[in-house]
């Protein structure tokens, strides 16, 4: 698979076909591998492949230093192309404007993440090639939303109190923001609602009320858009479950919309789009 | 002849500190599975051994995340301000990494420079440091490349270190932690090796070189490309000590507040033009690196890292201070200043 990448890669600078690829490199043995920009052919041979590329590099497509560069390959897994359905669905970038290289995936992490278990999208679906093939997803006996159905049996009062501690760790470091593929707003020369102060809408301290605002805030902004690549969840250095939160949710968009955000660029964005058949009247 | 406690006895006394109203700081497992420094309840969630480092640092100790530092009420057309006094709880921290207890000399200088920071002051007055020297390091450490070691003794008041039979030796290093101890050893004979710790992986000469001659250089984009502005590294850090000053409140008042800042959020440097004079990231990741081994060692005479690994460690996209320092050592070795 690692030859075939770098082969890949290599043909695509050569050719002139991509500016940039966006992939995973090891400088040495004992890191993780980490997102590398290889703009030589020649340096393909830097890229790396294995089951602890965790990184969801669809998170850099939107940045200014890496827009820069020209137009990116950029690989991805099967739960990062769905960022990437996300982000052209809300224009972030013309599909034209980027190539994607699809990676089979059999899950990530050892033991496998939490996401992996119910992943539907091994096999990338939408990529200008794929590379690898994976073997058949068998779906999590217990269902997508096993862990937060298991939550949701706690009552109200135990749920608040698990988030308060959770959120009492959170120094508001904002690395659950900045690894988003969907947290641009910063990335786009705008403010996220956070570092709004003329008002300020959420206290920036890190304070149980702050932090309670902030992470509500971004669940609510991430609904019917988040994709559940828990890159927020991994990156998080307080160890904050950040997934159950997604998860209530990714559930909720499915549950009343029949919506799974980017499954299909095709069905318009249960929060981006907008239907005369829509039974709330309060927007018409 | 050594001062010696049982960890036994050790942990009757973190408990015989709490009931006496103190604030005990100890790296602790957490609800997420992570080992962090914090606020102890009781001498049971305190752990000693099986993990190299927590994964944030004791400054919380005297810098916290956030700190009140008045309050104010609108009275009609009148603000009344009030002062809050600063926090001088007595506070402990055990089992402090050396590499964290380091950084609080460090700190000293900036709280103290152009300003004397009470809050700061008071604190660090209430706080006595017991640190446990390490018996293992892994890839991410590097103190010894910043000058210190698994059992440097800056910024400790009291030092602990791993004898046989679930014992400590105990090493008094300040009137703070002899007043600690004091009645609660017993002496004996041991010896107990200390360890060498990571080996030197960069040497900071050359570094400080490299950052003197190379201030605009293709090697900050070209190593920094992957950084994402998060602060995970500098809000873990023992010395990043940077912050923002907020009000916040309602109509009828609110209060003044000094928040954690980094120099990685795009939004540290904006002016109220719009102009923003590190407008990339690798420009805040230089100004990161060039704080640390050049900026503060020239206006202070320390470096503002004490080689804990812990940014490298926390950084989601594996890049940290030892990471960038690494390749900024192999273009300095090879004597080339790209300009």
């Amino acid at each position: 698979m690692i030859d075939q990448l770098r082969q890949t890669c290599r043909k695509l600078l050569e050719e002139g076909a991509v500016n940039v690829v966006i992939g995973y490199g090891q400088d040495k043995p004992s890191m993780m591998p980490h997102p590398v920009f290889i703009t030589k052919p020649e340096e393909t041979e830097r890229l790396v492949w294995n089951d602890l590329c965790f990184a969801n590099l669809a998170a850099y497509v939107t940045r200014k230093e890496i827009k820069a560069l020209g137009k990116p390959a950029v690989i991805v897994k099967g739960c990062d192309e769905r960022a990437l359905v996300v982000l052209e669905q809300e224009s972030q970038f013309t599909r034209d404007g980027i190539y994607v290289i699809g990676m089979a995936c059999d899950g990530v992490g050892n033991p496998r993440a939490a996401k992996c278990a119910s992943c539907a999208v091994r096999t990338p679906r939408y990529a200008d090639v794929t590379i690898g093939e994976a073997k058949p997803a068998t779906p999590a006996a217990d269902g997508e939303f096993a862990q937060l159905d298991e939550f949701m049996k706690k009552t109200p009062v135990e749920r608040l109190a698990y988030w308060k501690s959770e959120f009492s760790r959170c120094v508001k470091c904002y690395a659950c923001r900045e690894v988003c593929p969907m947290c641009y707003c910063t990335r786009q020369g705008g403010r996220c609602l956070v570092d709004k102060n003329r008002p300020t809408a959420i206290d920036t301290s890190a304070t149980l009320k702050g932090n309670l605002a902030w992470h509500i805030a971004r669940a609510f902004h991430q609904a019917g858009r988040c994709v559940g690549c828990d890159e927020c969840t991994r990156a998080c250095p307080a160890g904050i479950n950040l997934r159950l939160l997604n998860q209530s949710l990714a559930k909720a968009a499915g549950r009343a919309f029949a919506y799974k955000a980017g499954m299909d660029p095709e069905t318009p964005p249960v929060i981006g789009s907008y239907s005369l058949e829509d039974k709330e009247n309060f927007i018409q | 002849m050594s001062d010696v406690i049982s960890k036994n006895d050790l942990l009757r006394l973190v408990d015989q500190w709490l009931a006496e109203g103190k604030r005990v700081l100890g790296p602790v497992k957490t609800g997420g599975g992570v080992i962090l420094y914090a606020p102890l309840a009781a001498s049971g969630q305190l752990v000693l051994d099986g993990f190299v480092h927590p994964a944030n640092s004791i400054k919380e100790a005297v810098f916290p995340r956030s700190e009140t530092i008045y309050t104010y009420t609108f009275n009609g057309q009148e603000i009344e301000l009030s002062d809050v006094d600063p926090d001088c709880t007595q506070c402990i921290v055990i089992g402090a990494r050396p590499c964290d207890a380091a950084a609080l000399p460090v700190l000293d200088h900036l709280f103290n420079w152009d300003y004397q920071d009470k809050f700061y002051n008071a604190r660090r007055a209430a706080t006595t440091v017991v640190t446990l020297a390490c018996t293992e390091h892994d890839d991410d450490c590097f103190c010894t490349s910043v000058g210190l070691g698994p059992a440097s003794e800056q910024g400790s008041d009291a030092m602990l270190i791993t004898a046989p039979d679930n014992r400590y030796e105990i090493r008094a290093l300040t009137d703070k932690g002899q007043a600690l101890f004091a009645g609660k050893t017993s002496a004996a004979e041991i010896k107990v090796p200390i360890s060498d710790g990571p080996a030197k992986k960069f040497d900071t000469v050359d570094i400080e070189t490299f950052l003197k001659n190379n201030y605009e250089s293709d090697a900050w984009r070209d190593i920094t490309m992957r950084c994402l502005g998060c602060g995970a590294c500098a809000y873990n850090c023992p010395t990043c000590h940077c912050f923002d000053i907020v009000d916040e409140g309602d109509a009828s008042g609110g209060r003044r507040v000094k928040n954690w800042d980094s120099c990685q959020f795009g939004q540290f440097t904006v002016h109220a033009s719009g102009h923003n004079p590190r407008a990339v990231q690798a420009q805040r990741q230089r100004q990161r690196i060039q704080h640390k081994f050049r900026i503060y060692p020239e206006k202070f005479g320390a470096i503002l890292c004490t080689g804990c690994g812990t940014c490298t460690r926390n950084c989601p996209v594996g890049l940290g201070v030892l990471n960038t320092l690494e390749a900024i050592a192999v273009i300095a070795r090879a004597s080339i200043e790209v300009k």
